[in-house]
């Protein structure tokens, strides 16, 4: 990975409520969030020339861009594997920029995931056989191993048999991730933190994961203003560089089933990424002020720590039970609550909050905010990037 | 079976039951509920199933003889609390299994459900004490 | 506040809390009634049965105070309508109608010669939820058995949903469809996967195998990710190997499954990982490491799996 050549920025941002039903289409969110997000940026819809986002998005690029005022699209892109595919927009979006074939990038997911298809209730989104899902978790579905939770649990046990973990220790993850979500009025779980006792008495899923080791499912939408940081300069809000992004698949990697790498208590991916991204971005661990980790399940936050280096193999565990990444804490994570106590929209609320925090907007406003990691999906090919505050 | 020699986790034996037309109409005659629905196929189609469907009261009466069958005939069943999920049509076979979860003094807590080949049309949990005095 | 909130609100203040009653049961508890009960529900414990002093099923509880074929309460009851709140329903558009859960306590069985008559009280009415029928509310009702001394023999709270019928693809069902059971899904069998399918309807676990370098590979692919040949052959598994990871899933209950569904991930003795379910051991009692055996079972018509077994500790 070579050095970032123009620097690229985050200069606008945009989102809907994040609720249960949100009444309305995912079409309608996505433009409501892209729409703001210009907005927010200080330019017009006319402005924006790419459109970047999921392959798991409903909403074509072509739509939202026209609806928000856009003319010529010169780039899109979409991003396969789910929540993985959190970091590939941006990415994209630097790598057009870079490249010259467009100026200003939006980066969307609308969805309504809770009141439309529900990921964790094993539903299939297909049964045609050409395509490439269905292919895939044929080895995986006629078992009755159909949900997310389910693929992530075997991960998990594999964790706790390696180094000790306990469901209390996933559980300590939880409780700082509602504490978190208690006050931020955008969070579904706001004013209800949790406790150790209620997350060990809530009700399995797929052993070891419980209720409240799962994220949500959420409608809602969240869009990004993405340029070139010398044309950040012109514009209102607080530019937020992407100093290094990238994203990872091994050999190894499959489609949320990460069943076959050799060791399925790590996310390989993530210690692929690590050193790229530090490099790139001239920090190291330590420089890290705050993240923005996947958390669709508390245990997978553990491997992230552990992968970008901010403790040793096996001892995340006990760098949660410090504080370390709770309010209060040396390296806060998922200020907003996460997936967990927000919402899940797909990795991109956590990346929306990301900015807050770098504009002094939070509403868990923590005091240093010079550099945060973001990762996308755990458990499938993905993606991570360091942010910098300008 | 003496409900006296119950241990927890025991499991008590599965109970095929063929859900047929008659099943379904003798039931709710026998409950007296008479909802077209669950005699009358023409107005159950008109009202967006595929078929008529067995009435609350009949799924009841087969737990009770699934706790009965298994505690022995003077056994008092105490309490049952259930949940209806996919209906019983005919065609189906509900499979009814149990095990018990917890014995408090002398009463018997069994956690029971009726899976078809919808799902779940019943779930819940039984409490039976042994025979004291049948009656009064 | 909406509309619907203002109308629910306006039925609870009708209905909720009123004890209505006594209905009368048409009859005493007789003989003739309790045999039809066992003869539909297939019942011989022989205490319902006996020919004189015969006691009632305790699960018959609520059918002895209903209202006839023709819907008339028996002489001497009220004439207020128990469930005159769920025509209310009706005329609001929640015209759908299902009871959802019943909780009855017996405090003592009725013998021979019981007259019964029950009250009723409507104990909540919830605010609208989207449910997987249609928006609807529950409607919770708590009904008190008496014999003819007055004396509480048993009661019950039961629990309906009263809901807008939805036309979705999730659940309309067409009039005519055949009521098909949920099976497994069926795997994708193309080219490249046809043959593991295949031999598990034949008995055989089969393992691809490189025929250039002998790398086995699972699940199947056409290229060897290791020297690139498209040549390969299967080995057939001796079905050993080693539980490497473990999951046992409780929710959500997908039918056709049964419930924990244990999924292992299996180390085969010949060097590749395979995900499949594990029968015969209690969740609590399964370690990683633990040595398993699979044998191959037809689930369903035409699909078989291998389903792992625990052999040593």
């Amino acid at each position: 990975m070579t050095n970032m050549k123009d620097k690229i920025a985050i200069v606008g941002i945009g989102a809907t409520e994040f609720s249960k039903n949100s009444g309305r289409s995912e079409m309608q969110l996505a433009c409501e969030a892209a729409h703001s997000a210009v907005k927010d940026s200080g330019l017009q819809g006319a402005d924006i020339d790419g459109m970047a986002t999921f392959s798991m998005d409903n909403n074509w690029e072509i739509e939202v861009h026209r609806q928000i005022g856009g003319q010529e699209l010169r780039f899109f892109s979409r991003t396969e594997f789910g929540g993985g595919g959190a970091i590939g927009p941006f990415a994209h979006a630097v790598s057009a920029i870079q490249s010259g074939q467009c100026n200003n990038v939006i980066v969307y997911r609308g969805m309504n995931e809770r009141s439309g298809l529900r990921f964790g209730s094993g539903e299939i989104m297909s049964m045609n056989a050409l395509n490439p899902d269905m292919i895939h978790f044929s080895h995986y579905f006629p078992t009755g191993f159909m949900t997310p939770a389910s693929w992530i649990a075997m991960c998990a046990r594999r964790y706790m048999h390696q180094y000790g973990a306990t469901s209390e220790d996933f559980g300590r993850i939880t409780v700082s991730l509602r504490d978190f979500a208690s006050t931020n009025p955008n969070a579904f779980f706001y004013q209800k933190p949790l406790t150790l006792e209620e997350h060990q008495s809530s009700k399995m899923i797929a052993d070891p994961l419980r209720l409240f080791d799962c994220c949500q499912e959420s409608d809602g939408a969240v869009a990004f203003v993405i340029t070139s940081l010398e044309r950040a300069k012109d514009l209102p809000q607080t530019p937020v560089e992407i100093a290094s992004v990238r994203q990872c698949a091994l050999p190894s990697s499959r489609q949320v089933t990460p069943f076959y790498h050799q060791d399925i208590a790590q996310f390989p991916e993530f210690d692929a990424m690590a050193d790229d991204l530090y490099g790139v971005a001239g920090v190291q661990a330590e420089d890290i002020d705050f993240a923005c980790l996947y958390d669709h399940f508390s245990p997978s936050i553990l491997p992230q720590l552990e992968a970008f280096k901010f403790c040793a193999r096996g001892e995340a565990k006990d760098l949660v039970a410090s504080g370390h990444i709770s309010r209060g804490g040396k390296m806060p994570v998922n200020t907003n609550g996460g997936q967990i106590g927000e919402a899940y929209i797909h990795g991109l609320n956590g990346i929306l909050e990301v900015v807050r925090q770098m504009r002094g907007e939070s509403p868990n406003q923590i005091d240093n905010t010079e550099h945060a990691l973001v990762t996308a999906g755990a458990g499938v090919p993905t993606g991570a990037a360091i942010l910098r505050k300008h | 079976m003496k409900l006296s020699q119950a241990s927890i986790g025991q499991d008590l034996p599965q109970l095929d039951i063929d859900i047929t037309a008659r099943l379904i109409v003798s039931g709710a005659i026998a409950s007296q509920d008479f909802e077209d629905v669950h005699h009358d196929k023409a107005a159950a189609n008109a009202k967006g199933t595929p078929d008529i469907f067995m009435n609350i009261l009949t799924t009841n009466g087969l737990v009770g003889r699934y706790l009965s069958d298994w505690a022995g005939p003077d056994s008092i069943i105490k309490r049952i609390k259930l949940k209806l999920g996919v209906p019983n049509f005919p065609g189906d076979t509900m499979v009814l299994t149990g095990t018990v979860t917890a014995i408090e003094n002398q009463t018997v807590e069994i956690s029971f459900k009726g899976k078809n080949g919808l799902g779940n049309h019943v779930v819940g949990t039984a409490f039976i004490e042994p025979k004291v005095e049948l009656n009064d | 506040m909406s509309e619907s909130h203002k109308e629910l609100d306006l039925l609870r203040q009708k209905f909720v809390g009123q004890r209505v009653g006594p209905y009368y049961a048409w009859n005493k508890v007789s003989r003739t009634q309790v045999w039809q009960w066992c003869a539909a529900m297939g019942e011989t414990n022989p205490n319902y049965l006996q020919k004189s002093d015969a006691v009632a099923p305790p699960t018959m509880l609520q059918s002895w105070t209903f209202r006839d074929v023709h819907g008339n309460y028996a002489p001497d009851s009220t004439d207020k309508n128990t469930y005159e709140v769920l025509g209310e329903l009706d005329s609001l558009g929640y015209v759908g109608s299902v009871a959802v859960s019943y909780d009855q306590s017996y405090h003592r069985y009725l013998k021979e010669g019981d007259h019964v008559h029950s009250f009723s009280t409507i104990k909540d009415i919830s605010d609208l939820k989207s449910t997987g029928l249609g928006e609807g509310c529950f409607v919770t009702e708590f009904a008190e058995y008496f014999d003819h001394d007055d004396q509480l023999c048993g009661d019950a709270t039961i629990t309906y949903l009263k809901y807008k019928p939805q036309q979705s693809s999730k659940t309309n069902r067409s009039e005519t469809a055949p009521l098909k059971k949920v099976g497994r899904i069926s795997p994708v069998e193309n080219h490249d996967s046809k043959h593991f399918w295949q031999g598990l309807r034949d008995g055989k676990l089969l393992i691809q195998e490189c025929s250039e370098c002998q790398t086995k590979r699972h699940p199947p692919q056409p290229m060897c990710e290791t020297c690139q040949s498209l040549e390969w052959q299967t080995i057939e598994s001796n079905c050993f190997g080693t539980i490497y990871s473990y999951t046992a899933i409780h929710y959500p209950e997908i039918p056709p499954f049964d419930y924990p569904n244990v999924i292992v991930l299996v180390d085969l003795d010949e060097g590749v990982r395979i995900a499949a379910q594990l029968e015969g051991t209690q969740p609590e009692k399964i370690e990683i490491g633990d040595r398993v055996q699979a044998h191959i079972k037809e689930v369903q018509d035409g699909l078989a799996l291998p389903i792992f077994k625990v052999t040593a500790k």
